[in-house]
């Protein structure tokens, strides 16, 4: 509750290693060599006097040939015939659809040039994931295809389609099968596409395969209420939510969607009300759910099976044949005291399971069935058409091709070359099929095994529609015209079964104006532009009724001990997991997804075998160690990483990694762990024994979590549990007897007197309702044109991102006992049970900023506004305000990004470039940069209030990082307005400023976290 | 609108006195009035018609020379849906080689009016038939001076000077031999003035004071001319590149009056103000495709019809063709800096003139103001903000105080010299 607790960010920071403190001396890691230069060779070596002149007469000359060169002619190019909604300088938004969420497409001239939720959006309310905020990024892919290919080599799309129409009717005179393999399709028109062409060739089927899926989930409510579906969840309704494994706020189902219910019984509103949910996470390696859960237990893969039954039979008060108590203890401790919670808050309560075995999920079917979570928590009557990947059916197919019974195979978004776990039985089988047509946009691993590649448009580039929630259709509209010469794969479906349709937008238009347009009330021409401007229709949901789980579970529980058994024979579990960044691995060749930072580990450009740190120690391994991990017959050698919270004798390893076909940026990072799946009752299975091996090589992570030390001040961070918080609301913050005043003996700072001015911008972010998940971090670079700087650069200490989020780790025991002491520390059986708190980290725009009175040029000065200034072409690159800068936020650019060709993984190319935000410059090598609180958008804002005479609103001004944060976390506005939200939000009592006592006055103030944890020993 | 009436205006009258002559010439259809003709013309042909090119209608010049067959006319002109109706087999020749067009009734026209008309067409292609085509008698157009004239004119001066230093050379020589020869010795005005003229430079020289003088004025000359040319380095005041066409502000801005906005439609709404897109041109270029008494087609007007593909003949668009006009930027304002022109043209109800010069004088468009930091904070200085009638300054309290105590406001005093409000 008080500055004596201890945080940390890594490791190293926790045990001062000496490379650690070396580094951290100084804000930039490598000094310039100018104490080699003075005292070494520089000044005692002799400079003859000729070599001395020869330097001077070159150097003059070249300067001034340099000099001579004629300052270049810009050309002006207007339209031809300018689109009349088309106005130079201002951006049109169009709204559209990103996997299901409505969002809104920034154009400008039009290019789309960024991705904006739709704040109607009925799963995310206008928030958006990291990659929906990255998707942009890959329309300007110069590697993706560019025209269409036949055997490797270009051919026209009229070859194409020949080729393809004879081949499919010699296929369906031979009633040969045909089988159209599809990441997971929610689009009605594309589906109905997909019917049509199985009309014309009845041989065809549509399979839809996800490289990670959810059929456990789908099965398993088939089997217990005769509903194959994925429900859909309601986090805000749940008091009390146990999870056991699935990351449902990183990377489970809909994670955006999750974090925006789940924070809504969390943040600020509903602490006032005095309430706040429960959150008991089980996991094997640390989540970013189970980051943010209250009570964390980590339990190895084996022990996931085994700690259901357990609950099931506390909860209903049996005893399930076969059940047997947990190794660790504590562990049983709380499974009895989840039960205690879960029934108390019956009808309130949630129990969600990652994994994808039937058996597994068929037990939380049962317990969330006593729960009476189903009509509440859960709704099977308004299912979720996200996943709908079926994996035996998948696993047939490839027997089928190998059987050589199908002879026509058609790839949509699927790549099962890569991220299916035997990938040589699918070559091979592939090899069998006449056909195989792929509508990749990238020649990825699937499509260079085809021998037709059809390139699909990006979907900025489509017509189309979503359906990702049962009753809600969103719609897809084209933002540019196709970059390359690629073709909708709807609209090749369409040629190739020779439909009387023969445009795809024409059918979406027959397909809306025929079933979904009436589902809004809608009609005609007008409900189909009024569709285009809101971007959805939505049903009334049907009323979620309650389900009652009524078969025998004795079985169900016998398969959980028999798998359970198979994992624990081993000496070593190994868990898969995907990350927040690349989640399947999809969006490889995406430098903003490389370079975020993983929310936990703080890894860029990797993944990594994750270790508890103990078991490194045990396994004689440090950081980096590479080591070669063995199973399912499967062996990589990845890099070693101790992640404190991973679960003793276990090793998690992220999927989405080791592309060989993705383009520049994604090949080679990492390496591939869908080999590490493995089928099991006609489900993928995520977990494996493993063993591993070690190398003796060591590969460096570029980890970005100790990059920016807090230097031993634990004030940053406060927070308190709920019980102290209903005591007082103002607990831990700092200013539980009203707030100190650190200005007292001020005799240095000018005082601005920012409240007598007409705007103070300022922010308020939410401790408690960031869930680190990153979003901000990408959408920042997006508005701001943040540079990528790639592996090596992150390495060393020159990540370029203006909002960061700090992960700090703490011990458990609430700075009772005695954390700070060596002995307590040494313990890292602690490190297993740490807690983890995200600050997103940002410029603070202080009043009395440090940095502004260290600048010699004067390239940072205060505004009249409560901002900090940041004039880059007055900067010299001195550096001091970043050595200066407590927050250590100010970034330094050590190159030209944007043209240097060392940078190739992101805009050294002029195709790329028209991703830039044309209002916000690039920046020079040699300059400084930092977080401008989006001034571009405040001086739009002010703008557009003076064109339409009005005075400013809040909420007119919204800041990238603001806009995107699925948590409603950061709110952003103006102090001197006593009425907008972020006045209110920063009246809150669990407002601290993070180093107040500086006397820095930052103008963006935290919220103390709070955490409503059980105690154990109770 | 106007700019075309008055075109017209011009053009007409000049066509006038043309035909004035070749009425008194020709004599076939003296009965009608070619006058009255000419008023009814102006009054209700124009919008579709003109006599020597096709418009929204055909050519009436050469249709009528070839069409003599009067009393058609005459009823065509009156009323062609009646023909047309009646399914007269010429009418309805006409009505499909025309695309099934229909054409304005004019049943308020007498037969007099329309043959008043029609002779005034006729009389009026004639006359222009006969005067010579400046292009057909061969004459070429002068494109100005070449620099092979420039060159050789001052080679034949730079001659011309040494030929009269060496004649004035001889006739001074002459005149003194004759003289000699005549006895009149005037050699003593000759007082070996160049040994003097030595030693005083010499003299000069060791004077301290004017060395020093001499050196002070040039070091002072030097400085202040490196002084001046490090301030104007990259300041382009004055810069008047070579446009792709030879567009004059003067023309369209100042004679013709058009509004800035009517081109530049993104300066009161967008940060540019945007060069128009060549539909715009259109909107008039369709129609005027000369000068003010140009009997051809103007060859700057003819890029625009270039540049999108457009056949003025058939007024059909190929896109094929088209191609974008890379005008040449004349205000180049670095990326590093941030200008709005709706922040000053919309809200601070600046004029473009302010900024831009006279342009409704310039034939060609040169940068007028330096553009550079000093030249707008100058200006936010000293500009007061124009708050009135504008609700967004109604809750700047600021702003009230100052106001309330009669004080200017000026966009400085609002921040506007702060770095962060053009450096982003």
């Amino acid at each position: 509750m008080d500055s004596n607790k201890k945080y940390w960010k890594g490791l190293e920071e926790l045990n001062q290693t000496p490379e650690f403190v070396e580094k951290n001396k100084h804000e930039f890691a490598e000094p310039i060599p100018i104490e080699d230069v003075l005292s070494g060779g520089g000044l005692a070596g002799r400079t003859p006097r000729r070599d001395f002149l020869k330097a001077l007469g070159f150097g003059v000359g070249a300067v001034s040939l340099a000099a001579c060169q004629k300052v270049p002619v810009h050309k002006s190019i207007p339209y031809l015939v300018k689109p009349e909604e088309v106005t130079p300088g201002i951006a049109n938004y169009y709204s559209s659809t990103y996997e299901g969420s409505a969002i809104l497409v920034k154009t400008r001239e039009g290019r789309p040039i960024k991705i904006e939720g739709n704040p109607n959006d009925l799963l995310s309310k206008g928030g958006l994931s990291a990659q929906a905020q990255a998707s942009v990024l890959d329309l300007y892919d110069i590697n993706r295809l560019k025209g269409a290919s036949k055997d490797g080599s270009d051919a026209s799309w009229d070859s194409v389609d020949a080729f393809v129409k004879a081949e499919l009717a010699a296929i369906k005179a031979a009633g040969k099968k045909i089988r159209l393999i599809t990441s997971t399709v929610n689009s009605p028109s594309t589906l109905a596409v997909i019917a049509d062409f199985i009309k014309q060739y009845p041989t065809a089927k549509h399979i839809n395969y996800d490289a990670v899926s959810y059929t456990g989930i789908i099965q398993a409510n088939s089997n217990s209420f005769g509903k194959a579906v994925l429900p859909h969840y309601n986090f805000d309704k749940a008091d009390v939510i146990v999870s056991f494994g699935a990351d449902f706020l990183g990377t489970w189902i809909s994670p955006s969607e999750f974090i925006r219910q789940y924070v809504q019984n969390r943040n600020g509103k509903s602490l006032q009300n005095k309430k706040m949910s429960r959150h008991i996470q089980f996991e094997t390696g640390l989540s970013v759910t189970g980051s943010n859960a209250d009570v964390r237990l980590p339990i190895k893969p084996s022990e996931e099976g085994l700690a259901l039954i357990n609950l099931y039979n506390a909860l209903a008060g049996v005893t399930l044949a076969g059940s047997k108590k947990l190794a660790n203890a504590n562990t049983d401790k709380a499974i009895a005291l989840v039960a205690k919670e879960l029934l108390a808050a019956k009808g309130k309560a949630l129990v969600v399971a990652g994994s994808n075995d039937v058996a597994t999920q068929v037990l939380v079917n049962a317990i969330n069935s006593l729960l009476g979570s189903y009509g509440n928590t859960i709704d099977l009557d308004n299912p979720s058409l996200q996943y709908a990947g079926n994996d035996a059916e998948f696993v047939e197919f490839i027997h089928e091709m190998d059987r050589g019974e199908v002879d026509g195979v058609f790839f949509l978004n699927a790549n099962p070359a890569y991220d299916y776990y035997n990938t040589n039985e699918f070559k091979n089988a592939l090899k069998k099929v006449r056909l195989k047509v792929s509508f990749a946009d990238h020649n990825d691993e699937t499509a260079s095994l085809c021998n037709v590649i059809a390139p699909n448009h990006y979907y900025l580039e489509s017509w189309g529609d979503g359906n990702s929630l049962a009753g809600y259709y969103t719609v897809v509209q084209p933002t540019i015209n196709p970059v390359y010469d690629t073709r909708q794969a709807e609209q090749s479906l369409l040629i190739w079964q020779d439909n009387p349709v023969k445009d795809y937008y024409t059918y979406v238009r027959n397909n809306w104006d025929k079933n979904l347009l009436a589902k809004g009330g809608l009609s005609g021409q007008k409900g189909w532009e009024t569709l285009l401007q809101t971007g959805f229709v939505k049903e009334t949901p049907k009323t979620a009724v309650d389900y009652k789980f009524s078969r025998d579970l004795n079985a169900v529980a016998q398969t959980i001990l028999d798998h359970s058994n198979a994992l624990s024979a081993g000496k070593i579990e190994l868990q898969l997991f995907q990350t927040v960044a690349l989640r399947d691995g999809k969006r490889s060749n995406n430098p903003w997804l490389q370079e975020l930072p993983d929310p936990v580990s703080k890894v860029t450009w990797d993944n990594f075998a994750a270790i508890s740190p103990a078991d490194m120690k045990d396994w004689g391994l440090v950081d980096g160690d590479v080591v070669k991990l063995t199973a399912n017959g499967y062996t990589v050698e990845l890099p070693a990483l101790s992640q404190p919270g991973q679960a003793r004798n276990t090793i998690s390893v992220a999927v989405g990694y080791g592309r060989t076909s993705a383009g520049p940026v994604g090949d080679g990072v990492g390496k591939n762990a869908y080999p590490f799946f493995s089928l099991r009752n006609g489900t993928f299975q995520t977990a494996a024994v493993a063993e591993y091996k070690k190398t003796g090589e060591n590969s460096p992570l570029s980890q970005t979590q100790t990059h920016h030390s807090i230097e031993g001040r634990n004030s940053v961070i406060k927070e308190a549990t709920f019980t102290e918080y209903v005591k007082n609301p103002a607990a831990g913050s700092g200013r539980e007897e009203g707030h100190k005043n650190y200005n007292e003996n001020n005799l240095f700072w000018q005082d601005y007197e920012l409240d007598k001015k007409p705007y103070n911008w300022v922010m308020a972010i939410d401790l408690n309702a960031c869930t680190g998940c990153g979003a901000c971090v990408v959408a920042c670079s997006a508005e701001n044109n943040v540079p990528v700087v790639g592996k090596a650069e992150v390495g060393r200490r020159r990540e370029m991102h203006w909002i960061r989020i700090d992960r700090y780790y703490s011990f458990n025991d609430d700075g009772k006992g005695g954390v700070t002491e060596e002995s307590e520390i040494a313990k890292l059986d602690n490190l297993d049970n740490v807690k983890v708190v995200y600050q997103p980290m940002l410029c603070q725009h202080c009043e009395h900023a440090p940095c502004e009175t260290v600048c010699p040029v004067l390239a940072t000065v205060h505004s009249s506004e409560g901002l900090n200034h940041m004039a880059y072409n007055r900067c010299i690159g001195t550096r001091y305000c970043a050595n200066n800068c407590p927050y250590k936020v100010r970034r330094f650019n050590w190159f030209n990004y944007w043209n240097d060709s060392r940078f190739d993984n992101y805009l050294n190319n002029e195709h790329t470039q028209l991703v830039l935000n044309p209002d916000v410059t690039t920046r020079f090598r040699g300059v400084m940069e930092k977080c401008s609180m989006c001034i571009q958008r405040i001086q739009a804002g002010k703008l557009k209030a003076k064109i339409e005479k009005r005075p400013l609103k809040d909420g007119d001004v919204k800041v990238a990082c603001q806009q995107t944060c699925p948590a409603n976390a950061i709110v952003f506005g103006n102090a001197n307005d006593p009425k907008s939200e972020v006045s209110i939000a920063l009246k809150s009592e669990r407002t601290y400023y993070v180093l107040e006592e500086l006397n820095v006055q930052p103008g963006v103030g935290y919220q103390v976290k709070v955490r409503n944890p059980f105690e154990l020993e109770a | 609108m106007r700019s075309f009436s008055f075109i017209l205006k011009q053009f007409s009258r000049s066509v006038l006195l043309i035909a004035g002559f070749a009425f008194l010439v020709s004599s076939a259809h003296a009965q009608a009035d070619a006058a009255k003709g000419e008023a009814l013309f102006k009054a209700n042909c124009t919008a579709c018609h003109k006599i020597d090119q096709q418009l929204v209608g055909p050519a009436l010049g050469p249709l009528l020379e070839k069409e003599t067959d009067d009393k058609f006319l005459v009823k065509w002109i009156q009323n062609n849906q009646a023909l047309i109706a009646s399914k007269e087999p010429k009418a309805m020749d006409v009505y499909n080689k025309y695309n099934q067009a229909a054409m304005t009734v004019f049943s308020q026209l007498s037969e007099a009016d329309v043959m008043n008309i029609i002779t005034y067409v006729r009389t009026d292609w004639k006359a222009s038939q006969s005067i010579p085509k400046p292009g057909t008698t061969g004459a070429p157009v002068s494109t100005g001076p070449s620099t092979l004239l420039v060159f050789s004119l001052i080679g034949i001066i730079l001659l011309a000077f040494v030929i009269i230093i060496v004649l004035n050379k001889v006739t001074s020589t002459l005149e003194r031999l004759l003289l000699k020869n005549k006895g009149l010795f005037v050699e003593e005005v000759v007082v070996a003035p160049s040994v003097d003229r030595v030693a005083q430079v010499k003299k000069l020289l060791k004077n301290k004071k004017f060395v020093f003088f001499i050196l002070l004025v040039g070091t002072l000359a030097l400085g202040s001319w490196t002084w001046e040319s490090l301030w104007n380095t990259n300041v382009h005041t004055g810069y008047q590149p070579v446009q792709p066409i030879k567009y004059s502000h003067e023309l369209h801005a100042g004679i013709m009056k058009i509004e800035c906005q009517y081109c530049h439609s993104g300066a009161y709404k967008s940060k540019n103000a945007s060069i128009p897109s060549l539909n715009i041109c259109m909107n008039c270029h369709k129609v005027i495709d000369r000068g003010l008494n140009a009997k051809e087609p103007s060859v700057e007007i003819k890029k625009i019809y270039d540049a999108l593909g457009y056949d003025p003949a058939t007024q059909k668009y190929d896109t094929t063709k088209a191609h974008p006009i890379q005008w040449i930027r004349i205000h180049n304002l670095p990326d590093l800096a941030y200008f709005n022109h709706s922040q000053h043209t919309k809200v601070g109800n600046l004029k473009c003139q302010t900024c831009h010069g006279p342009i409704q004088e310039m034939k060609e468009v040169y940068q007028y103001s330096p553009l550079t930091m000093k030249w707008c904070i100058q200006c936010h200085k000293r500009t007061n903000v124009d708050f009135k009638g504008n609700a967004y300054y109604t809750n700047l309290e600021q702003v009230h105080k100052l106001l309330s105590e009669n004080k200017k406001v000026t966009a400085a005093m609002m921040g506007g010299i702060e770095c962060g409000k053009c450096h982003y």
